[in-house]
């Protein structure tokens, strides 16, 4: 089986599923559900105050861009701690899956205390493997999620299934830089991403391959930049 | 990965919380990809397909393989 680079994390025992040999060779650790898993149950008492003020514009723009789309049932990959789910319009119901049982406690914490009825369902599952029927809703959206699964073209698939034809998918997430100073600072970070729970070295082309890269419209968002709206129609 | 409650026989389980059947609609298998049976009084999706046994807790069904009771082959 073909893999990338070394891995730097030393961690290169995770076996990649056929298939991924198209994917192209980047520096990246491998991180499977485990390190997932493992990583947001320790963050999931301070991710909202530390990665929640960084990422609050980026939220509110992808939020903003599903509310203005057509369809009423939305799929949210990654819910997390729910950090987005009180500001969908009422016109959209929301379900939310997450790996994490941690994040996800406070998920449910968040809808029950605010009383968030379009809230339909928040479920423990493999964002790459889900357990929807295909065409289940007519919008997905991932937020911050797609530098954090073990097979970012997998998470595309498996969104691609579930959301009917004619539909839409989101993703917002933070993109490598392709050269200058960030380039090099992601690539320095890139060894930390067991313990941070995503890859700052991830790159846009591990999860759009060059037929979905033509379709999807792109909008870089606040705060520096960082941040990337993606929107590709199903 | 079972937690400890899932161990006790079902009789010795509280009365389980029902499934919205609008999200029972949309559930499949993750392995198979086939329909599911709900079991209301287990509290448990099954796959004759895949031979499991998910679990719902606090009716939330947790539609994860190594979360699943391995049903018995009879």
């Amino acid at each position: 089986m073909s893999h990338a680079t070394p891995s730097p994390a030393g961690h290169a025992g995770a076996s990649l599923p056929a298939g991924h040999a198209s994917a192209p060779r980047l520096p990246r650790a491998a991180l499977d559900a485990d390190d997932v898993r493992a990583a947001y149950r320790f963050q999931a008492g301070f991710y909202d105050s530390a990665f929640g003020a960084v990422s609050r514009a980026a939220r509110r723009r992808a939020i903003a861009a599903v509310d203005r789309l057509p369809g009423e049932r939305v799929l949210e990959v990654g819910v997390g701690t729910g950090l987005a789910l009180p500001h969908y319009c009422a016109g959209k119901r929301i379900t939310g899956i997450d790996l994490s049982t941690e994040m996800l406690a406070r998920a449910r914490a968040r809808v029950r205390r605010m009383g968030l009825s379009n809230v339909d369902a928040l479920l423990e599952m493999d964002a790459e493997q889900t357990s929807f029927a295909d065409g289940a809703f007519d919008i997905a959206v991932a937020m911050f999620v797609a530098s954090v699964v073990p097979n970012p073209r997998r998470l595309l698939a498996e969104m691609r299934r579930v959301v009917k034809p004619g539909g839409h998918i989101l993703f917002i997430n933070h993109f490598a830089a392709e050269r200058g100073p960030r380039w090099w600072a992601e690539r320095a970070l890139a060894p930390a991403s067991r313990a941070l729970g995503w890859h700052p070295d991830f790159m846009l082309a591990a999860l759009l391959g060059a037929e979905d890269s033509a379709a999807a419209t792109r909008h870089t968002v606040p705060p520096f930049g960082l941040f990337t709206l993606i929107h590709l129609p199903n | 990965m079972t937690d400890a409650r899932s161990q006790l026989p079902p009789e010795a389980q509280p009365e389980p919380v029902p499934v919205d059947p609008r999200l029972l609609e949309i559930l499949i298998c993750p392995l198979t990809r086939t329909a599911l049976e709900y079991d209301r009084a287990r509290g448990e999706l099954i796959s004759r397909a895949a031979g499991l046994a998910y679990p719902i807790r606090d009716g939330v069904p947790i539609m994860l393989p190594e979360e699943a009771r391995v049903l018995d082959p009879a």
